[in-house]
């Protein structure tokens, strides 16, 4: 400590130790807000029509159009540690091969508190479509609304908002209504 | 030139004494310890992170504005040297 040098050394190396220890406090203290909203989700209409493949253009493969009306007031979720929050739609079933499939078909991320309170009607952001041909043969889905809360220091929270009910995938429409 | 040198040298040095050592010790301590823990309750009050890292940067520009530069107070109590013995009694004793 007897130089300028040795002293800006000594301090600044106490220095990080403390701002370790300040980090690790507020990521600790976002265990304190276990904040749960929940909300509303309702999956207004369902329809299916043929759509192009990604890849190839003579092929044909289902697309779901799904609209839904979502209430929720997730600013319980903000607090000082919260940077942002990632809300997604996912749409879960098991096709006809039995496999379990979650699909997300909407998002939104939320930087702000005053922008948490959501009403809002919405159309599905991702084409909906199955890994194989149809959707035939595939079981009801159950539509989710779910988060990600992600802070300024520490570690990624998921949860859940909103559940449907498990829904039949409707016939398939050859026209447009 | 080399008295100019050496004035430049102890500026950019800026040595302290033991009992300076000690107290800059001490107060750098205490200021990052208090910095911290009131910077985090008083963030956690007004759920602020902002406020945070205000308080805890304000403070430490100011701990190192206190306890970086030589000020005359760290360096009150010098070193007294014993006075230089003659060379005769020096063989003397040798």
């Amino acid at each position: 400590m007897h130089t300028v040098y040795s002293r800006i050394n000594n301090v600044s190396a106490f220095l990080s130790s403390c701002l370790m220890a300040l980090l690790a406090a507020i990521a600790l203290s976002s265990l304190v807000f276990t904040a749960d909203p929940k909300g509303i989700l309702d999956v207004q209409s369902l329809n299916i029509y043929e759509g192009h493949t990604r890849r190839y253009h003579n092929r044909w493969q289902d697309v779901t159009f799904v609209n839904f009306n979502l209430t929720a007031d997730l600013t319980p979720l903000f607090n000082w540690n919260t940077k942002q929050l990632f809300l997604y739609l996912q749409a879960e079933y098991v096709d006809a091969k039995g496999v379990k499939n979650e699909v997300v078909i909407w998002d939104r991320i939320i930087h702000k508190k005053d922008k948490a309170n959501l009403s809002l009607n919405g159309r599905n952001k991702y084409v909906f479509r199955n890994l194989g041909k149809s959707f035939k043969g595939a079981s009801a889905a159950n539509y989710t609304l779910k988060y990600n809360v992600m802070p300024y220091v520490g570690l990624l929270t998921y949860g859940e908002a909103a559940r449907t009910g498990p829904l039949a995938f409707p016939e398939k429409r050859t026209e447009v209504a | 030139m080399d008295a100019l040198q050496a004035k430049i040298q102890s500026i950019f040095e800026g040595k302290i004494d033991f009992e300076g050592q000690k107290k800059v010790e001490q107060i750098s301590r205490v200021t990052l310890v208090a910095a911290a823990v009131v910077s985090f309750i008083v963030g956690f009050a007004l759920q602020s992170l902002r406020a945070t890292f205000v308080i805890f940067i304000s403070a430490n520009i100011v701990l190192f504005l206190v306890v970086v530069p030589p000020w005359p107070m760290f360096n009150q109590h010098p070193v007294k040297f014993l006075p230089a013995k003659s060379p005769s009694n020096d063989k003397k004793s040798s």
